[in-house]
């Protein structure tokens, strides 16, 4: 039977900064089914939950052991490569891949002779080698002829009344929403009536994932008809699609994948792609293990990318900074496929009465965008925060002020709060913006985030479950074929397990990244952790239930007068039995429970909160930036290791920085293809760059699931661009209204300033 | 990357003459830049030349006249650390402490960050037409390309950038080149000027050396008066990343406290280091003030020639010239 409790959720801590803070705490009802555990509360006290754990799989990364896709070596390994189309648009000639046929060393060749190739990265080879020597050789010696069409490679280009359409179909790149603009209230009327209007057209470049681990996988059919497949991928459940099963000319039961550690996919690495199935096409003809990971020029380019933006925004508003109004009209690339998949989330976290919003994809004779770490967000964020800015400017009232009035978020009017404090805000922040005497000028800014990840209790359509194993030594075993992404997710399964059965994290034998066990999802819209992490507690639960069985048992007693305290297992009278003592009843077969993932509860929140706030120095003669500080507040519900979560939100603030000031795929815009396709010149934010993050986590017990956890790892990127724009603008008294925010750029402001 | 032979040289002079014996064979030192262009496969030797087993090459001396000699082999991290030019060559040990990685700086060579190749995009991938790799015209000039690196001088053919910020520091203390030569003998490259050419259809290396010519060493001169000494580099990232440009300056004052004479070079602006002659004139004569450092600037990029993605770059110019003179007024 489903039971119902009311508990107290909301913010933990921070009560200097809550007092004004209407519903910041609340009681909450909620159902809980039979089979799972109510929520941890908010008096709960723990062992490893919410302590700083060092991540259980830290030495074996650190000292290289941790294998990585790229490390895979099988006995008679081949290793395949591509060759591909440098061009925007070109009709593919010829394919002439004799001479390589015919190298020592090569063993398989495969040609697309056919069609036109439509972005620079298009595959028209495909080679199969002995070595990395020759495969280098083979590739360089086949011959492909193109017919060299015009065709606009980037989104201002494809704009253009007299471009090149990439879908002949169509008369135009520029997508139109089928509903039209999201219209709420009457915006015309509010911007008639404005005390204060301001607009503005922001910009933001593409930005490729560039993960230091390319995707690829290894592929090899095994004597008895079943496959195995390492691959850099963020969802082993779902990798083996139906394009890689057939190329492998097996069922997808006979498909064994395995990530075991992960060199970053940010949302890029989902479902196997052309180049897997490529590979498994070769290992099924050579009937050999095959390796095939891309390039780095590859990976840049057809790897993925966040899609580019323009958004033109009008802001209205009156004097005593309450936004009425927010209009605007965006376009973006997400490649040459139909146009869709940009857009950006340049609205939400404010009231906005009054609202307009056209959207349009455009399509560009460029490779397509995939998933990247809060898709729509950063770019979006950046622009709302930047044209609230201006507004707060033009109507005369401070920045802060505006954001506290017009975001209703209980717990994200406490961060701000917090932020303010830890940055400064009220000595750093310049009144008179770019006023600093001198040439480096330095300022504050600040920028919202949201998120709303609490989690699934499916993996597809399935019942998300950890088989649970253990044996008469106490061994315990959490078992799913969920990967690590880099997040973290072993120590978190660890924490949450020992926490539940009285271990230590190293205790527990976290095994994961195989399909050999149940089905995990994939890892994407920071929702790994909160649905897993309900699982496994469930699972460490049923653990218990059943040692209870066997000791009733032993004791002669009925089970429900055994509970459990701190991994002791107590009777009545003073009978009770450790974690492992419990366990030496257990059968030689071991046992073997379920963790189940229920369904989320009701909660108070539906979105996580953060906001972040950043100082910069900027060198107005040279136009470079430094970011010399940012205080980052965020929640994730209930945190489980407060050293891997604190990693996150350092993670995404630095890949933040690095959106604002350094990333920009360039492309030629005659030749259509990227020129800066390496890490040298595709600049990344480095060590020397990042400034001190001062992480803030405020713990909030959300009542979502039996842990109260929720996502982390895209809302902490999301602030960030916005932060450090918006201090950039508070240093020098102007706003760069392109990102990256480059030397030249921020020159080409302070110009536009003075003239 | 393309086969090839690999030769270790015993001896600069076993170097130059296997080299010259060779077809298409290249020097092998660091092999920081080469080896990413033969990956690239923007060079194929048919065979390579290797300093590394090369006794002596990696010296750095006091001579007896007063001069320093930097061995061709001598890493940047040894230039970055060694006493010796932290003591009396300031300027380049600060260049070559701020250069590329850690790691490269263990293993790049002087020699072989004078002869590197420009970093640019299009140079340095096959699927891009490039005029130095035989292309007939530069794409970086036309409307539409990627700018943002390129030169603002001598740019009318290659918009390349040289993006070596230790040369323009060498430049500016007059350092000499020893070089060898196919035959064996010992030879100097008068001015550290000549040492460099124009690009040309073609041709990718920007230096004016014959093939099979082995630079040696490079020797800094002995200075009878005291020399101020500066260096400025602006770049986006602190962490490795190439300047956006670099300057460096040399000059001496006379006993009315003007400045007698005047050395002004800078790295990445033009396809060579680029020495800049108008502000050595402006700074002659003068003593050195902040009105004195705007003139020289000024005059420095009066000729210069922009790209429109690279008019940022005037301004960065003179801004790294005054702070180069800034430098070396505070040094001393």
């Amino acid at each position: 039977m489903p039971r119902t409790v009311t508990y107290k959720v909301g913010l933990v801590g921070h009560d200097k900064h809550k007092q004004d803070v209407p519903a910041v705490e609340q009681d909450l009802t909620v159902e809980i089914h039979e089979m799972d555990a109510e929520p941890w509360g908010r008096e709960d006290t723990f062992r490893h939950v919410g302590h700083e754990v060092p991540r259980v799989d830290g030495a074996v990364k650190a000292t290289g052991a941790a294998k990585y896709t790229y490390d895979i070596n099988r006995p008679g390994l081949l290793v395949a490569g591509l060759v591909y189309s440098p061009h925007a648009h070109a009709d593919i000639v010829s394919v002439d891949a004799g001479k390589a046929q015919g190298m020592a060393g090569v063993v398989a060749v495969k040609t697309f002779a056919r069609g036109s190739a439509k972005y620079p990265g298009k595959i028209v080879a495909a080679i199969c080698a002995e070595s990395e020597q020759v495969l280098a050789d083979a590739l360089e010696a086949v011959e492909v002829t193109y017919k060299v069409k015009p065709g606009p490679a980037v989104t201002e280009d494809a704009m253009k009344d007299d471009a090149v359409v990439v879908d002949p179909r169509r008369k135009t790149n520029v997508g139109q929403p089928r509903r039209g603009p999201l219209v709420r209230g009457k915006p015309d009327d509010a911007f008639e009536g404005a005390e204060v209007v301001v607009q503005a057209t922001y910009r933001t470049p593409i930005q490729t994932h560039s993960c230091l681990e390319p995707h690829g996988c290894v592929c090899e059919i095994h004597a008895d008809g079943t496959a195995t497949v390492w691959a850099s991928t963020q969802a082993t459940s779902f990798f083996a699609n139906q394009q890689l099963t057939s190329a492998l000319g097996l069922p997808r039961n006979k498909v064994r994948v395995i990530t075991q550690h992960m060199g970053g996919g940010f949302g890029s690495k989902f479902s196997a792609l052309e180049w897997d199935v490529l590979c498994a096409e070769f290992a099924r003809e050579t009937k050999r293990p095959v390796r095939m990971m891309l390039s780095r020029r590859l990976e840049h380019l057809v790897g993925g990318n966040r899609p580019d933006s323009i958004q033109a925004l009008r802001l209205a508003g009156s004097k005593d900074g309450t936004i009425a109004a927010l209009q605007g009209e965006v376009w973006g690339t997400s490649g040459n496929s139909s146009g869709g998949g940009a857009g950006a989330a340049n609205f939400g976290v404010y009231t906005l009465p009054h609202l307009s919003m056209l959207q349009h994809g455009v399509a560009t004779f460029s490779a397509k965008g995939r998933a990247f770490r809060a898709p729509r967000h950063p770019q979006g964020f950046y622009a709302l925060e930047s044209i609230i800015e201006r507004y707060a400017y033009a109507a005369g009232v401070d920045a802060l002020a505006v954001r506290l009035k017009n975001d209703k978020h209980p717990i994200r009017q406490v961060q701000w709060r917090i932020g303010a404090e830890r940055i400064g805000w009220g000595k750093n922040r310049r009144k008179q913006p770019g006023s600093d005497k001198g040439p480096v000028k330095r300022g504050v800014g600040c920028a919202s985030g949201r998120w709303g990840a609490a989690g699934r209790h499916t993996v597809g359509r399935n019942q998300l479950v950890f088989d649970v194993v253990v044996d008469k030594e106490g061994g315990v075993a959490f078992q799913n074929g969920v990967q690590d992404i880099g997040t973290g997710t072993r120590t978190v399964i660890a924490i949450i397990a020992a926490e539940e059965l009285g271990l230590q994290p190293g205790d527990i034998d976290v095994r994961i990244g195989d399909t050999t066990y149940p089905p995990g999802p994939g890892s994407g819209g920071s929702t790994t952790a909160p649905s897993i992490g309900a699982a496994v507690r469930n699972g460490a639960l049923r653990v218990k239930e059943s040692l209870a069985g066997l000791l009733a048992l032993q004791w002669g007693v009925d089970e429900a007068q055994l509970s459990w305290k701190d991994g002791v297992c107590h009777g009545p009278g003073d009978k009770q039995a450790s974690f492992r003592s419990a366990c030496s009843l257990i059968g030689e077969d071991g046992l073997r429970v379920q963790g189940r993932r229920m369904r989320n509860f009701q909660s108070a929140y539906g979105e996580t909160a953060g906001c972040q706030f950043a100082q910069v120095a900027v060198d107005t003669e040279t136009g470079v930036i430094t970011v010399e500080n940012v205080v980052a507040v965020h929640d994730c519900g209930r945190i489980i290791d407060t050293m891997t979560a604190r990693s996150q939100v350092n993670g995404g603030v630095i890949q933040g920085i690095s959106y604002a000031l350094y990333e920009e795929k360039q492309t030629d815009r005659n030749l259509g293809d990227m020129v800066n396709p390496t890490f040298d010149t595709y600049r990344i934010l480095g060590m020397q760059d990042c400034p001190p993050i001062d992480v803030v986590l405020t713990s909030v017990v959300s009542g979502y699931n039996n842990t109260g956890m929720m996502g982390l790892g895209e809302p902490a990127t999301v602030p960030t661009a916005g932060a450090i724009a918006n201090a950039v603008y508070n240093a020098i008294g102007v706003q760069v209204t392109d990102l990256p925010m480059t030397p030249a750029r921020v020159l080409e402001a302070l110009e536009r300033r003075q003239g | 990357m393309k086969a090839f032979t690999f030769v270790r040289a015993r001896s600069a002079e076993e170097a130059a003459k296997t080299l010259g014996d060779s077809k298409t064979g290249l020097l092998h030192s660091g092999g920081c830049d080469l080896l990413d262009r033969m990956k690239e496969r923007v060079a194929e030797p048919d065979m390579l030349v290797s300093l590394c087993d090369a006794e002596g090459l990696s010296d750095i001396r006091l001579e007896e006249d007063g001069s320093i000699w930097v061995g061709a082999r001598a890493t940047l991290a040894r230039l970055a650390e060694a006493s010796l030019v932290q003591r009396f060559l300031p300027t380049l040990s600060e260049a070559a402490a701020l250069a590329a990685s850690p790691q490269l700086r263990h293993r790049a060579t002087i020699g072989g960050n004078l002869a590197q190749h420009t970093r640019c995009g299009y140079y340095r991938h096959k699927s891009f037409p490039c005029l130095k790799r035989g292309g007939d015209s530069c794409p970086v000039r036309a409307e539409g390309g990627v700018q943002e690196m390129a030169g603002i001088f001598d740019n009318e053919t290659c918009a390349s950038a040289h993006p070596s910020s230790i040369a323009p520091v060498l430049g500016s203390l007059d350092a000499e080149l020893v070089i060898r030569n196919a035959d064996g003998r010992q030879a100097f490259v008068p001015s550290f000027e000549s040492l460099w050419a124009s690009p040309k259809k073609g041709r990718a290396s920007d230096l004016a050396l014959a093939a099979g010519d082995v630079i040696e060493a490079v020797r800094i001169p002995a200075r009878d008066t005291k020399q101020f000494v500066g260096y400025a580099e602006i770049r986006q990232r602190k962490a490795f990343d190439w300047a956006l440009v670099s300057c460096a300056v040399r000059y001496e004052m006379d006993a009315d406290g003007k400045i007698a004479q005047a050395s002004v070079w800078y790295g990445s602006v033009a396809p060579t280091p680029w020495r800049a002659g108008a502000a050595e004139s402006a700074l002659r004569g003068k003593a050195c003030t902040d009105e004195t450092a705007r003139t020289a600037a000024e005059q420095a990029l009066a000729d210069a020639t922009p790209l429109a993605g690279t008019t940022y770059k005037v301004q960065l110019a003179k801004v790294a010239l005054k702070r180069a003179l800034a430098a070396a007024r505070e040094r001393a």
